[in-house]
């Protein structure tokens, strides 16, 4: 049927998007990595347009509105972080707003970029490297090492081993998420296409992709929060 | 027999646990808003923030699943 | 779907990287600068109106010792007021009283000297009148008895005279 077809076109299409002669092989640019930089592209405008003409006093209705925004941000980044580990509530910011432009996208049709299981490898082991920096900056070589021996040396391995699960399940939640929204907007919109999928979209676009980005980030700032203290 | 059909059909049931887990936290929800309405804001945020997490699991099912129906 | 590519996780991450900077650099940093500025403002503020507070406070302590000066001086210099008027009223009065005595004094001489005389004038009138008798004794060769007459009416005369 259609449907089958309609999936494998999502799900296995060849994602290269450029294909650049280097050397001996080809360097190949997926259409992931290009959407990225397209969504980095339109954040650093929207920055750049926002920021304009700051004033100290008397500031006009926009500015009031970025700086709100950048204290809110602030403020709930800060509030999942914890007080020691205030220095990380810029970066957890950036990769919240990162993900969530990125996951609404399925609005305009466009396959999202983090549909992509490298974006979100990466994502996750940026977060799993900030996490073991922020317990290595704070506690120093000798007690992070014993901190894997918490609470009994029995459980050492498990310790260990949550090193590898805790970016994998991260990385997987976001994916499948995301997979999952995107596949069924694709039935959706094949079997009706007119009003129903604007609807649903309200669901699975935004609303999901919002909460997947805000529960990357929570469980990302809770294990540093953790690793910190 | 086609075993990807079944291999889907048992990857597809760890659905079960994600709806009884956030079936069962909804209902503790619930409780602690009746208990104690004006904690009703909090109770929500962290309502939201379980459902999210517990769907994993389901989540897991249901990409194996599609795995299995593509690659065979 | 699930090539893993690593060049791919490799430029991710450095978009990811890049990204961060850019969202410092631009909205952290330019929001952080006005929140910096605004709230050195309200410190220095803050801090200028302590420092007037503070002068003032001083100036008003100054002031209030002053007033409390102001009433010593002006207790003291009632004081001496007085003191000097009690001074001169004492001088005053003892003047007066010197001046009493003197004129007592003198007044004392006056009546004596003024006694004096009137008894030499006495004395001189009365020399007069007994030579006046005498001579009417002379003059006329009377008896004993008008003799006696004769000074009967000449000491009621004097008497009379001399009242």
């Amino acid at each position: 049927m259609d449907l089958k077809e309609i999936l494998n076109e999502l799900l296995m299409e060849d994602k290269t998007f450029l294909r650049i002669p280097v050397g001996s092989g080809t360097l190949e640019i997926y259409k992931s990595v290009v959407l990225t930089w397209v969504v980095m592209l339109v954040l650093f405008i929207l920055m750049l347009i926002l920021t304009r003409d700051f004033k100290v006093h008397n500031i006009s209705k926009r500015q009031a509105a970025v700086e709100s925004f950048v204290l809110w941000i602030r403020g709930v980044t800060g509030g999942m972080l914890g007080e020691e580990a205030m220095g990380y509530a810029d970066y957890i910011a950036t990769v919240l707003i990162f993900i969530a432009f990125s996951n609404m996208v399925g609005l305009f049709g466009v396959v999202p970029a983090t549909m992509d299981l490298n974006v979100t490898i990466a994502l996750s082991i940026m977060s799993i490297i900030l996490v073991e920096a922020a317990g290595f900056k704070k506690k120093g070589l000798r007690n992070w090492l014993k901190g894997f021996a918490q609470p009994m040396a029995v459980i050492a391995p498990m310790n260990v081993l949550e090193l590898l699960i805790r970016p994998l399940s991260l990385c997987m939640r976001l994916f499948g998420n995301i997979l999952g929204a995107t596949v069924i907007m694709e039935l959706i919109k094949a079997v009706a296409p007119v009003i129903v999928p604007a609807m649903f979209s309200l669901y699975f676009d935004i609303f999901d992709g919002a909460i997947q980005a805000y529960v990357f980030v929570f469980l990302t700032s809770l294990y540093i929060k953790e690793a910190v203290e | 027999m086609d075993l990807t059909a079944i291999g889907a059909a048992i990857a597809a049931f760890t659905g079960l646990g994600a709806g009884l887990g956030i079936g069962i936290a909804t209902a503790k929800a619930t409780d602690a808003v009746a208990r104690q309405p004006e904690a009703d804001g909090k109770i929500m945020k962290l309502l939201l923030l379980g459902c999210a997490l517990a769907e994993a699991t389901a989540i897991y099912g249901f990409v194996v699943a599609i795995m299995i129906i593509i690659f065979k | 779907m699930l090539n893993v590519d690593w060049i791919q996780i490799g430029l991710t991450i450095f978009n990811l990287l890049f990204l961060y900077l850019l969202a410092k650099k631009f909205l952290f940093g330019r929001v952080d600068a006005i929140l910096m500025q605004r709230r050195e403002e309200v410190d220095s503020a803050t801090k200028a109106a302590d420092a007037a507070k503070q002068e003032a406070f001083e100036t008003k302590k100054e002031y209030e010792e002053k007033i409390a000066h102001v009433d010593e001086e002006k207790e003291q210099i009632l004081g001496d007021i007085k003191k000097q008027g009690y001074a001169e009223y004492e001088r005053i009065v003892n003047d007066a009283r010197k001046k009493g005595d003197q004129i007592i004094v003198e007044a004392k001489h006056n009546a004596e000297v003024e006694n004096e005389r009137a008894k030499e004038v006495y004395a001189a009138q009365l020399t007069d009148m007994v030579i006046d008798a005498a001579s009417k004794i002379a003059a006329t060769k009377h008896s004993a008895a008008d003799d006696k007459e004769l000074y009967d009416k000449f000491i009621n005369e004097a008497g009379a005279k001399n009242e």
